[in-house]
Protein backbone atom coordinates (compact mmCIF):
# COMPACT_ATOMS: atom_id res chain seq x y z
CA UNK A 1 0.00 0.00 0.00
CA UNK A 2 1.61 3.22 -1.14
CA UNK A 3 -1.28 5.44 -0.19
CA UNK A 4 -2.90 6.00 3.17
CA UNK A 5 -6.54 5.32 3.89
CA UNK A 6 -7.52 8.99 3.92
CA UNK A 7 -5.90 9.50 0.52
CA UNK A 8 -7.88 6.56 -0.79
CA UNK A 9 -11.08 8.03 0.66
CA UNK A 10 -10.58 11.52 -0.76
CA UNK A 11 -9.20 10.41 -4.12
CA UNK A 12 -10.77 12.75 -6.72
CA UNK A 13 -10.71 9.96 -9.33
CA UNK A 14 -12.03 6.85 -7.63
CA UNK A 15 -11.31 3.60 -9.39
CA UNK A 16 -14.43 1.66 -8.50
CA UNK A 17 -18.10 2.14 -7.72
CA UNK A 18 -17.54 1.22 -4.08
CA UNK A 19 -14.68 3.68 -3.65
CA UNK A 20 -16.78 6.50 -5.13
CA UNK A 21 -19.65 5.74 -2.78
CA UNK A 22 -17.48 5.32 0.32
CA UNK A 23 -15.58 8.49 -0.59
CA UNK A 24 -18.82 10.48 -0.73
CA UNK A 25 -19.91 9.02 2.61
CA UNK A 26 -16.54 9.96 4.08
CA UNK A 27 -16.92 13.58 2.93
CA UNK A 28 -20.41 13.69 4.44
CA UNK A 29 -18.98 12.33 7.70
CA UNK A 30 -16.29 15.04 7.71
CA UNK A 31 -18.99 17.68 7.27
CA UNK A 32 -21.08 16.13 10.05
CA UNK A 33 -18.05 15.98 12.36
CA UNK A 34 -17.68 19.76 12.24
CA UNK A 35 -21.10 20.09 13.88
CA UNK A 36 -20.45 19.56 17.62
CA UNK A 37 -24.09 19.33 18.65
CA UNK A 38 -24.76 16.67 16.04
CA UNK A 39 -21.76 14.72 17.35
CA UNK A 40 -23.19 14.98 20.87
CA UNK A 41 -26.48 13.61 19.56
CA UNK A 42 -24.65 10.80 17.78
CA UNK A 43 -22.72 10.00 20.98
CA UNK A 44 -25.99 9.69 22.92
CA UNK A 45 -27.41 7.33 20.30
CA UNK A 46 -24.24 5.25 20.11
CA UNK A 47 -24.31 5.00 23.91
CA UNK A 48 -27.95 3.88 23.77
CA UNK A 49 -27.04 1.20 21.23
CA UNK A 50 -24.08 0.04 23.33
CA UNK A 51 -26.29 -0.06 26.42
CA UNK A 52 -28.85 -2.16 24.61
CA UNK A 53 -26.27 -4.52 23.14
CA UNK A 54 -24.33 -5.04 26.37
CA UNK A 55 -27.17 -4.61 28.86
CA UNK A 56 -25.95 -7.38 31.21
CA UNK A 57 -22.60 -5.58 31.57
CA UNK A 58 -24.11 -2.17 32.32
CA UNK A 59 -26.87 -3.36 34.62
CA UNK A 60 -26.06 -3.91 38.29
CA UNK A 61 -29.09 -6.04 39.06
CA UNK A 62 -31.59 -8.32 37.38
CA UNK A 63 -34.33 -6.01 36.05
CA UNK A 64 -37.07 -8.52 36.96
CA UNK A 65 -36.03 -9.70 40.44
CA UNK A 66 -38.34 -8.25 43.06
CA UNK A 67 -37.10 -7.46 46.52
CA UNK A 68 -39.91 -6.09 48.64
CA UNK A 69 -37.56 -5.39 51.54
CA UNK A 70 -35.79 -2.76 49.46
CA UNK A 71 -38.75 -1.06 47.80
CA UNK A 72 -38.75 2.65 46.96
CA UNK A 73 -35.17 3.34 48.02
CA UNK A 74 -34.16 6.92 47.11
CA UNK A 75 -31.42 7.69 44.56
CA UNK A 76 -27.92 7.64 45.99
CA UNK A 77 -28.45 4.51 48.04
CA UNK A 78 -25.28 2.40 47.76
CA UNK A 79 -25.92 -0.42 45.28
CA UNK A 80 -29.00 1.33 43.86
CA UNK A 81 -27.63 4.68 42.60
CA UNK A 82 -30.88 5.64 40.87
CA UNK A 83 -33.08 4.13 43.58
CA UNK A 84 -35.57 1.29 43.42
CA UNK A 85 -39.22 1.09 42.37
CA UNK A 86 -42.28 -0.14 44.23
CA UNK A 87 -41.25 -3.80 43.83
CA UNK A 88 -37.68 -3.15 44.95
CA UNK A 89 -36.26 -3.50 41.42
CA UNK A 90 -33.17 -1.47 40.59
CA UNK A 91 -34.24 1.47 38.39
CA UNK A 92 -30.84 1.81 36.64
CA UNK A 93 -30.89 -1.83 35.58
CA UNK A 94 -34.45 -1.49 34.33
CA UNK A 95 -33.53 1.60 32.30
CA UNK A 96 -30.58 -0.25 30.78
CA UNK A 97 -32.71 -3.22 29.76
CA UNK A 98 -35.46 -0.82 28.67
CA UNK A 99 -33.03 0.62 26.09
CA UNK A 100 -33.39 -2.68 24.22
CA UNK A 101 -37.15 -2.31 23.95
CA UNK A 102 -36.89 1.35 22.98
CA UNK A 103 -34.32 0.57 20.31
CA UNK A 104 -36.40 -2.34 19.03
CA UNK A 105 -39.44 -0.08 18.63
CA UNK A 106 -37.41 2.68 16.97
CA UNK A 107 -35.78 0.26 14.56
CA UNK A 108 -39.07 -1.36 13.56
CA UNK A 109 -40.79 1.99 13.03
CA UNK A 110 -37.79 3.35 11.13
CA UNK A 111 -37.87 0.49 8.61
CA UNK A 112 -41.62 0.54 8.06
CA UNK A 113 -43.15 4.04 8.17
CA UNK A 114 -40.61 5.87 5.95
CA UNK A 115 -40.70 3.06 3.39
CA UNK A 116 -44.49 3.21 3.11
CA UNK A 117 -44.40 7.01 3.01
CA UNK A 118 -41.63 7.14 0.42
CA UNK A 119 -43.39 4.68 -1.88
CA UNK A 120 -46.74 6.45 -1.70
CA UNK A 121 -45.24 9.94 -1.96
CA UNK A 122 -43.01 9.25 -4.97
CA UNK A 123 -45.70 7.33 -6.86
CA UNK A 124 -48.24 10.10 -6.23
CA UNK A 125 -45.79 12.83 -7.20
CA UNK A 126 -44.45 11.08 -10.29
CA UNK A 127 -47.74 10.08 -11.88
CA UNK A 128 -49.77 13.09 -10.80
CA UNK A 129 -53.40 13.39 -11.88
CA UNK A 130 -55.92 10.94 -10.47
CA UNK A 131 -53.27 8.73 -8.80
CA UNK A 132 -51.92 11.77 -6.96
CA UNK A 133 -55.38 12.89 -5.89
CA UNK A 134 -56.43 9.51 -4.54
CA UNK A 135 -53.18 8.78 -2.68
CA UNK A 136 -52.91 12.26 -1.22
CA UNK A 137 -56.52 12.29 0.02
CA UNK A 138 -55.84 8.99 1.80
CA UNK A 139 -52.76 10.63 3.30
CA UNK A 140 -54.86 13.62 4.37
CA UNK A 141 -57.36 11.32 6.11
CA UNK A 142 -54.55 9.71 8.12
CA UNK A 143 -53.05 13.12 8.89
CA UNK A 144 -56.39 14.47 10.09
CA UNK A 145 -56.47 12.01 13.02
CA UNK A 146 -54.47 12.85 16.11
CA UNK A 147 -51.64 10.32 16.01
CA UNK A 148 -51.95 8.99 19.55
CA UNK A 149 -55.73 8.56 19.24
CA UNK A 150 -55.38 6.59 16.00
CA UNK A 151 -52.61 4.48 17.51
CA UNK A 152 -54.85 3.86 20.54
CA UNK A 153 -57.71 2.75 18.29
CA UNK A 154 -55.46 0.36 16.39
CA UNK A 155 -54.01 -1.12 19.57
CA UNK A 156 -57.51 -1.47 20.98
CA UNK A 157 -58.47 -3.51 17.90
CA UNK A 158 -55.28 -5.54 17.61
CA UNK A 159 -54.69 -6.01 21.34
CA UNK A 160 -51.84 -4.62 23.43
CA UNK A 161 -48.28 -5.78 22.86
CA UNK A 162 -44.98 -4.54 21.54
CA UNK A 163 -45.46 -5.57 17.90
CA UNK A 164 -48.97 -4.17 17.73
CA UNK A 165 -47.75 -0.92 19.26
CA UNK A 166 -45.07 -0.66 16.58
CA UNK A 167 -47.63 -1.43 13.88
CA UNK A 168 -49.93 1.26 15.23
CA UNK A 169 -47.12 3.81 15.35
CA UNK A 170 -45.93 2.94 11.84
CA UNK A 171 -49.45 3.21 10.42
CA UNK A 172 -49.87 6.65 11.93
CA UNK A 173 -46.37 7.92 11.19
CA UNK A 174 -46.14 7.47 7.40
CA UNK A 175 -48.25 10.41 6.11
CA UNK A 176 -45.64 13.14 6.80
CA UNK A 177 -43.04 11.09 4.89
CA UNK A 178 -45.43 10.75 1.98
CA UNK A 179 -45.90 14.52 1.96
CA UNK A 180 -42.15 15.18 2.05
CA UNK A 181 -41.42 12.60 -0.65
CA UNK A 182 -44.19 13.93 -2.90
CA UNK A 183 -42.99 17.53 -2.59
CA UNK A 184 -39.45 16.44 -3.42
CA UNK A 185 -40.69 14.34 -6.35
CA UNK A 186 -42.58 17.28 -7.82
CA UNK A 187 -39.39 19.33 -7.92
CA UNK A 188 -37.35 16.65 -9.73
CA UNK A 189 -40.05 15.13 -11.95
CA UNK A 190 -39.73 17.70 -14.74
CA UNK A 191 -35.97 18.02 -14.60
CA UNK A 192 -33.82 17.29 -17.62
CA UNK A 193 -32.15 14.25 -16.09
CA UNK A 194 -35.52 12.55 -15.62
CA UNK A 195 -36.50 13.48 -19.21
CA UNK A 196 -33.16 12.03 -20.32
CA UNK A 197 -33.74 8.58 -18.76
CA UNK A 198 -37.29 8.61 -20.07
CA UNK A 199 -35.90 9.24 -23.56
CA UNK A 200 -33.63 6.24 -23.05
CA UNK A 201 -36.72 4.11 -22.72
CA UNK A 202 -36.84 3.67 -18.95
CA UNK A 203 -40.14 2.61 -17.42
CA UNK A 204 -41.92 4.34 -14.56
CA UNK A 205 -40.72 1.78 -12.01
CA UNK A 206 -37.07 2.22 -12.88
CA UNK A 207 -37.35 6.01 -12.92
CA UNK A 208 -39.10 6.17 -9.54
CA UNK A 209 -36.81 3.63 -7.86
CA UNK A 210 -33.48 4.58 -9.40
CA UNK A 211 -33.80 8.27 -10.16
CA UNK A 212 -36.54 9.90 -8.08
CA UNK A 213 -36.11 8.08 -4.77
CA UNK A 214 -32.40 8.92 -4.33
CA UNK A 215 -33.38 12.59 -4.51
CA UNK A 216 -36.13 12.18 -1.89
CA UNK A 217 -34.10 10.03 0.48
CA UNK A 218 -32.09 12.76 2.25
CA UNK A 219 -35.13 14.79 3.30
CA UNK A 220 -36.89 11.63 4.43
CA UNK A 221 -33.86 10.49 6.47
CA UNK A 222 -33.68 13.90 8.15
CA UNK A 223 -37.38 13.73 8.88
CA UNK A 224 -36.98 10.21 10.35
CA UNK A 225 -34.27 11.24 12.82
CA UNK A 226 -36.28 14.29 13.84
CA UNK A 227 -39.39 12.13 14.27
CA UNK A 228 -37.65 9.46 16.33
CA UNK A 229 -38.12 11.58 19.45
CA UNK A 230 -41.85 11.63 18.74
CA UNK A 231 -41.89 7.87 18.14
CA UNK A 232 -40.21 7.22 21.50
CA UNK A 233 -42.75 9.49 23.18
CA UNK A 234 -45.71 7.80 21.50
CA UNK A 235 -44.36 4.36 22.38
CA UNK A 236 -43.90 5.61 25.94
CA UNK A 237 -47.40 7.11 25.83
CA UNK A 238 -48.91 3.79 24.74
CA UNK A 239 -46.91 2.07 27.47
CA UNK A 240 -48.08 4.68 29.97
CA UNK A 241 -51.71 4.02 29.03
CA UNK A 242 -51.12 0.28 29.36
CA UNK A 243 -51.70 -0.39 25.66
CA UNK A 244 -48.12 -0.91 24.53
CA UNK A 245 -45.54 -3.05 26.18
CA UNK A 246 -46.94 -5.14 29.00
CA UNK A 247 -45.53 -5.44 32.57
CA UNK A 248 -43.17 -6.66 33.87
CA UNK A 249 -41.08 -5.68 30.80
CA UNK A 250 -38.97 -2.62 31.64
CA UNK A 251 -40.30 -0.22 29.03
CA UNK A 252 -39.62 3.41 29.87
CA UNK A 253 -43.18 4.69 29.40
CA UNK A 254 -44.51 1.81 31.45
CA UNK A 255 -42.03 2.64 34.22
CA UNK A 256 -43.25 6.25 34.31
CA UNK A 257 -46.79 4.97 34.46
CA UNK A 258 -46.06 2.77 37.47
CA UNK A 259 -44.28 5.65 39.22
CA UNK A 260 -47.29 7.91 38.80
CA UNK A 261 -48.93 6.52 41.94
CA UNK A 262 -46.25 7.89 44.25
CA UNK A 263 -45.05 10.82 42.19
CA UNK A 264 -45.14 13.22 45.15
CA UNK A 265 -43.39 11.11 47.78
CA UNK A 266 -41.05 8.96 45.67
CA UNK A 267 -40.44 11.26 42.64
CA UNK A 268 -37.48 9.28 41.31
CA UNK A 269 -39.51 6.25 40.22
CA UNK A 270 -41.13 8.26 37.39
CA UNK A 271 -38.39 10.84 36.92
CA UNK A 272 -35.47 8.54 36.07
CA UNK A 273 -37.06 6.82 33.03
CA UNK A 274 -38.43 10.25 32.07
CA UNK A 275 -34.87 11.58 32.02
CA UNK A 276 -33.83 8.64 29.84
CA UNK A 277 -36.59 9.41 27.33
CA UNK A 278 -35.61 13.07 27.38
CA UNK A 279 -31.93 12.32 26.74
CA UNK A 280 -32.53 9.92 23.87
CA UNK A 281 -35.09 12.23 22.23
CA UNK A 282 -32.61 15.08 22.52
CA UNK A 283 -29.91 12.91 20.96
CA UNK A 284 -32.05 12.10 17.92
CA UNK A 285 -33.09 15.73 17.51
CA UNK A 286 -29.52 17.00 17.60
CA UNK A 287 -28.40 14.35 15.12
CA UNK A 288 -31.33 15.15 12.83
CA UNK A 289 -30.45 18.82 12.82
CA UNK A 290 -26.84 18.02 11.94
CA UNK A 291 -27.89 15.58 9.20
CA UNK A 292 -30.05 18.27 7.67
CA UNK A 293 -26.97 20.41 7.17
CA UNK A 294 -25.07 17.52 5.61
CA UNK A 295 -27.71 15.78 3.51
CA UNK A 296 -30.04 18.53 2.40
CA UNK A 297 -29.68 18.68 -1.39
CA UNK A 298 -30.18 22.44 -1.32
CA UNK A 299 -27.18 23.03 0.90
CA UNK A 300 -24.94 20.43 -0.78
CA UNK A 301 -22.65 21.56 -3.58
CA UNK A 302 -23.99 20.76 -7.00
CA UNK B 1 -18.84 18.03 -50.64
CA UNK B 2 -21.48 16.06 -48.84
CA UNK B 3 -23.20 13.19 -50.57
CA UNK B 4 -26.47 13.86 -52.29
CA UNK B 5 -29.48 13.41 -50.01
CA UNK B 6 -30.73 9.89 -50.76
CA UNK B 7 -34.06 10.20 -49.03
CA UNK B 8 -35.87 12.31 -46.51
CA UNK B 9 -34.76 10.67 -43.30
CA UNK B 10 -36.62 12.92 -40.90
CA UNK B 11 -39.80 14.36 -42.35
CA UNK B 12 -41.99 16.85 -40.56
CA UNK B 13 -45.23 17.75 -42.33
CA UNK B 14 -47.31 20.73 -41.26
CA UNK B 15 -46.50 20.18 -37.60
CA UNK B 16 -48.53 22.18 -35.10
CA UNK B 17 -48.04 22.12 -31.33
CA UNK B 18 -50.65 23.70 -29.11
CA UNK B 19 -50.31 23.98 -25.35
CA UNK B 20 -53.44 24.36 -23.33
CA UNK B 21 -53.20 25.92 -19.90
CA UNK B 22 -56.18 27.09 -17.89
CA UNK B 23 -58.40 27.42 -20.95
CA UNK B 24 -55.83 29.47 -22.86
CA UNK B 25 -54.40 27.97 -26.01
CA UNK B 26 -50.85 28.77 -26.99
CA UNK B 27 -49.83 27.89 -30.53
CA UNK B 28 -46.14 27.21 -30.01
CA UNK B 29 -45.57 25.77 -33.48
CA UNK B 30 -47.83 26.34 -36.49
CA UNK B 31 -47.68 24.38 -39.74
CA UNK B 32 -43.95 23.90 -39.87
CA UNK B 33 -42.59 21.48 -42.45
CA UNK B 34 -39.02 20.39 -42.89
CA UNK B 35 -37.07 17.40 -44.07
CA UNK B 36 -33.60 16.25 -43.19
CA UNK B 37 -31.61 13.82 -45.24
CA UNK B 38 -29.75 10.92 -43.66
CA UNK B 39 -26.40 11.91 -42.14
CA UNK B 40 -27.21 15.55 -42.72
CA UNK B 41 -27.02 18.28 -40.14
CA UNK B 42 -30.02 20.54 -39.96
CA UNK B 43 -30.28 23.72 -37.92
CA UNK B 44 -33.29 25.49 -36.45
CA UNK B 45 -32.63 29.15 -35.69
CA UNK B 46 -34.79 31.80 -34.12
CA UNK B 47 -35.16 34.04 -31.14
CA UNK B 48 -36.38 32.59 -27.86
CA UNK B 49 -40.04 31.62 -27.95
CA UNK B 50 -39.98 30.96 -31.68
CA UNK B 51 -40.88 27.31 -31.14
CA UNK B 52 -37.62 25.74 -32.23
CA UNK B 53 -37.04 23.70 -29.06
CA UNK B 54 -40.70 22.71 -29.05
CA UNK B 55 -40.18 20.93 -32.39
CA UNK B 56 -37.45 18.79 -30.82
CA UNK B 57 -39.64 18.03 -27.82
CA UNK B 58 -42.54 17.16 -30.15
CA UNK B 59 -40.35 14.62 -31.94
CA UNK B 60 -39.61 12.99 -28.57
CA UNK B 61 -43.24 13.01 -27.55
CA UNK B 62 -42.60 15.56 -24.80
CA UNK B 63 -44.88 18.21 -26.35
CA UNK B 64 -48.55 17.88 -27.38
CA UNK B 65 -48.77 17.59 -31.17
CA UNK B 66 -52.07 19.06 -32.40
CA UNK B 67 -51.63 18.54 -36.11
CA UNK B 68 -49.34 17.30 -38.83
CA UNK B 69 -47.06 14.29 -38.92
CA UNK B 70 -43.50 13.35 -37.98
CA UNK B 71 -41.87 10.50 -39.87
CA UNK B 72 -38.48 8.93 -39.44
CA UNK B 73 -37.22 6.84 -42.36
CA UNK B 74 -40.73 6.85 -43.76
CA UNK B 75 -42.43 5.54 -40.61
CA UNK B 76 -44.52 7.72 -38.31
CA UNK B 77 -42.75 8.07 -34.97
CA UNK B 78 -44.13 6.02 -32.16
CA UNK B 79 -42.91 7.31 -28.81
CA UNK B 80 -45.21 4.83 -27.07
CA UNK B 81 -42.67 2.15 -27.87
CA UNK B 82 -40.10 3.98 -25.78
CA UNK B 83 -37.26 1.46 -26.14
CA UNK B 84 -37.38 1.18 -29.92
CA UNK B 85 -37.59 4.95 -30.22
CA UNK B 86 -34.72 5.42 -27.77
CA UNK B 87 -32.33 3.33 -29.83
CA UNK B 88 -33.02 5.48 -32.92
CA UNK B 89 -33.31 8.99 -31.50
CA UNK B 90 -31.47 10.57 -28.59
CA UNK B 91 -31.31 14.10 -27.31
CA UNK B 92 -28.65 16.33 -25.77
CA UNK B 93 -30.10 18.95 -23.48
CA UNK B 94 -29.25 22.58 -23.15
CA UNK B 95 -28.09 22.79 -19.55
CA UNK B 96 -25.42 20.24 -18.58
CA UNK B 97 -25.89 21.27 -14.95
CA UNK B 98 -29.49 20.00 -15.00
CA UNK B 99 -29.29 17.04 -17.36
CA UNK B 100 -27.07 14.73 -15.26
CA UNK B 101 -28.45 13.07 -12.15
CA UNK B 102 -26.61 14.76 -9.24
CA UNK B 103 -26.45 11.58 -7.15
CA UNK B 104 -25.31 9.17 -9.85
CA UNK B 105 -21.69 8.68 -10.82
CA UNK B 106 -20.72 9.16 -14.45
CA UNK B 107 -20.45 5.37 -14.61
CA UNK B 108 -24.05 4.94 -13.47
CA UNK B 109 -25.30 7.64 -15.85
CA UNK B 110 -23.61 5.98 -18.81
CA UNK B 111 -24.48 2.39 -17.95
CA UNK B 112 -28.16 3.14 -17.25
CA UNK B 113 -29.21 3.08 -20.94
CA UNK B 114 -27.37 -0.24 -21.35
CA UNK B 115 -29.19 -1.67 -18.34
CA UNK B 116 -32.57 -0.49 -19.66
CA UNK B 117 -31.98 -2.18 -23.01
CA UNK B 118 -30.29 -5.25 -21.52
CA UNK B 119 -27.07 -4.69 -23.47
CA UNK B 120 -24.07 -6.70 -22.26
CA UNK B 121 -20.47 -5.61 -21.90
CA UNK B 122 -21.17 -2.53 -19.79
CA UNK B 123 -17.60 -1.94 -18.57
CA UNK B 124 -15.98 -1.93 -21.99
CA UNK B 125 -18.71 0.21 -23.49
CA UNK B 126 -18.57 2.84 -20.75
CA UNK B 127 -14.78 3.13 -21.05
CA UNK B 128 -15.05 3.39 -24.83
CA UNK B 129 -17.77 6.03 -24.59
CA UNK B 130 -15.62 8.19 -22.29
CA UNK B 131 -12.71 7.84 -24.69
CA UNK B 132 -14.97 8.78 -27.58
CA UNK B 133 -15.89 12.14 -26.08
CA UNK B 134 -12.34 12.86 -24.96
CA UNK B 135 -12.67 12.32 -21.22
CA UNK B 136 -10.01 10.39 -19.27
CA UNK B 137 -11.05 7.01 -17.90
CA UNK B 138 -10.27 8.26 -14.39
CA UNK B 139 -13.46 10.37 -14.56
CA UNK B 140 -15.59 7.26 -14.67
CA UNK B 141 -16.53 7.12 -11.01
CA UNK B 142 -16.79 10.84 -10.39
CA UNK B 143 -20.00 12.63 -9.59
CA UNK B 144 -21.29 15.44 -11.84
CA UNK B 145 -20.41 18.10 -9.25
CA UNK B 146 -16.75 17.11 -9.66
CA UNK B 147 -16.82 18.07 -13.36
CA UNK B 148 -16.84 21.39 -15.20
CA UNK B 149 -19.68 22.45 -17.48
CA UNK B 150 -17.89 21.40 -20.64
CA UNK B 151 -16.97 18.01 -19.16
CA UNK B 152 -20.56 17.48 -18.09
CA UNK B 153 -21.81 18.24 -21.57
CA UNK B 154 -19.33 15.68 -22.90
CA UNK B 155 -20.81 13.12 -20.51
CA UNK B 156 -24.31 14.05 -21.69
CA UNK B 157 -23.20 13.54 -25.30
CA UNK B 158 -21.61 10.20 -24.38
CA UNK B 159 -24.86 9.16 -22.72
CA UNK B 160 -26.85 10.07 -25.84
CA UNK B 161 -24.50 7.91 -27.94
CA UNK B 162 -24.58 4.85 -25.62
CA UNK B 163 -27.47 3.30 -27.54
CA UNK B 164 -25.84 4.05 -30.90
CA UNK B 165 -28.76 6.09 -32.24
CA UNK B 166 -29.06 7.30 -35.83
CA UNK B 167 -30.44 10.70 -34.93
CA UNK B 168 -29.18 13.16 -32.35
CA UNK B 169 -31.42 16.04 -31.34
CA UNK B 170 -29.34 18.91 -29.99
CA UNK B 171 -31.16 21.52 -27.95
CA UNK B 172 -28.75 24.47 -27.77
CA UNK B 173 -26.00 22.13 -26.61
CA UNK B 174 -23.44 24.87 -26.06
CA UNK B 175 -25.41 27.92 -24.96
CA UNK B 176 -24.65 27.23 -21.27
CA UNK B 177 -20.90 26.99 -21.90
CA UNK B 178 -18.32 29.72 -22.29
CA UNK B 179 -16.86 30.54 -25.69
CA UNK B 180 -13.67 28.45 -25.68
CA UNK B 181 -15.42 25.35 -24.32
CA UNK B 182 -18.22 25.94 -26.82
CA UNK B 183 -15.84 25.52 -29.74
CA UNK B 184 -14.39 22.33 -28.27
CA UNK B 185 -17.82 20.77 -27.81
CA UNK B 186 -18.95 21.79 -31.31
CA UNK B 187 -15.82 20.28 -32.83
CA UNK B 188 -16.41 17.12 -30.80
CA UNK B 189 -19.98 16.93 -32.12
CA UNK B 190 -18.77 17.38 -35.71
CA UNK B 191 -16.18 14.65 -35.26
CA UNK B 192 -18.69 12.24 -33.71
CA UNK B 193 -21.16 12.91 -36.52
CA UNK B 194 -18.55 11.94 -39.08
CA UNK B 195 -17.41 8.87 -37.11
CA UNK B 196 -20.83 7.50 -36.23
CA UNK B 197 -22.71 8.65 -39.33
CA UNK B 198 -25.23 10.59 -37.29
CA UNK B 199 -28.05 12.80 -38.41
CA UNK B 200 -28.21 16.04 -36.45
CA UNK B 201 -31.22 18.21 -35.81
CA UNK B 202 -29.86 21.17 -33.92
CA UNK B 203 -31.53 24.13 -32.29
CA UNK B 204 -29.74 27.36 -31.57
CA UNK B 205 -30.35 31.07 -31.37
CA UNK B 206 -26.76 31.64 -32.38
CA UNK B 207 -26.20 31.77 -36.13
CA UNK B 208 -22.45 31.47 -35.64
CA UNK B 209 -22.93 28.06 -34.01
CA UNK B 210 -25.39 26.95 -36.66
CA UNK B 211 -23.08 28.13 -39.42
CA UNK B 212 -20.26 26.05 -37.94
CA UNK B 213 -22.41 22.93 -37.65
CA UNK B 214 -25.23 22.74 -40.17
CA UNK B 215 -25.71 22.07 -43.87
CA UNK B 216 -29.22 23.44 -43.98
CA UNK B 217 -31.00 25.97 -41.80
CA UNK B 218 -34.60 26.82 -41.06
CA UNK B 219 -35.22 30.28 -39.63
CA UNK B 220 -38.25 30.45 -37.36
CA UNK B 221 -40.23 33.28 -35.81
CA UNK B 222 -43.38 33.18 -33.64
CA UNK B 223 -43.85 29.44 -34.19
CA UNK B 224 -43.75 29.69 -38.00
CA UNK B 225 -41.09 28.85 -40.53
CA UNK B 226 -39.70 32.04 -42.06
CA UNK B 227 -37.08 30.86 -44.49
CA UNK B 228 -35.01 27.79 -45.32
CA UNK B 229 -31.40 28.36 -46.28
CA UNK B 230 -28.45 26.28 -47.37
CA UNK B 231 -25.10 26.98 -45.74
CA UNK B 232 -23.81 28.61 -48.94
CA UNK B 233 -26.72 31.07 -48.89
CA UNK B 234 -25.84 32.00 -45.34
CA UNK B 235 -22.16 32.47 -46.09
CA UNK B 236 -22.88 34.81 -49.00
CA UNK B 237 -25.74 36.51 -47.12
CA UNK B 238 -28.38 35.56 -49.69
CA UNK B 239 -31.46 35.79 -47.49
CA UNK B 240 -34.82 36.49 -49.01
CA UNK B 241 -36.67 37.71 -45.93
CA UNK B 242 -36.09 40.77 -43.81
CA UNK B 243 -36.19 38.81 -40.53
CA UNK B 244 -33.48 36.35 -41.55
CA UNK B 245 -31.31 39.24 -42.71
CA UNK B 246 -31.69 41.00 -39.36
CA UNK B 247 -30.87 37.82 -37.49
CA UNK B 248 -27.81 37.38 -39.66
CA UNK B 249 -26.69 40.97 -39.15
CA UNK B 250 -26.94 40.54 -35.38
CA UNK B 251 -24.40 37.71 -35.31
CA UNK B 252 -22.44 38.36 -38.52
CA UNK B 253 -19.48 40.00 -36.79
CA UNK B 254 -19.09 36.99 -34.48
CA UNK B 255 -19.27 34.59 -37.41
CA UNK B 256 -16.58 36.47 -39.29
CA UNK B 257 -14.54 36.70 -36.09
CA UNK B 258 -14.80 32.96 -35.63
CA UNK B 259 -13.70 32.21 -39.18
CA UNK B 260 -10.76 34.59 -39.08
CA UNK B 261 -9.50 33.08 -35.81
CA UNK B 262 -9.79 29.54 -37.12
Amino acid sequence: MTQTLSQWLTDPSPSSRAQARIGQAWLAWLRLRRNHLAMLGLAIIVLLCAMAAFAPLFATHDPFTQNLGQRLLPPGTPGHWLGTDDFGRDIWSRIVYGARITLYIIALVAVTAPVIGLAIGTVAGYFGGIVDTVLMRITDIFLAFPRLILALALVAVLGPGIVNAVLAIALTAWPPYARVARAETLTVRNSDYIAAVRLQGAGAGRIIWGHVMPMCLPSVIIRVTLDMAGVILIAAGLGFLGLGVQPPLPEWGLMISSGRKFLFEQWWVATMPGLAIFLVSLGFNLLGDGLRDVLDPRSASR
Amino acid sequence: MRDVIESDFIEIDNLSVTFEAKGRRVHAVQNVSLSVGAKQSFGLVGESGSGKSTILRAICGLAPVSGGAIRIAGEPVNTRNAKAFASRVQMVFQDPYASLHPRHTIDRTLSEPLAIHGIKGTDARVVRALEDVGLPASFRFRYPHQLSGGQRQRVAIARALMLEPEILLLDEPTSALDASVQAEVLNLLNRLRAEHGLTFLMVSHDLAVIDHMCDRILVMQHGRAVEELAREDLASARMKTEYARNLFAASADRMLGATSKD
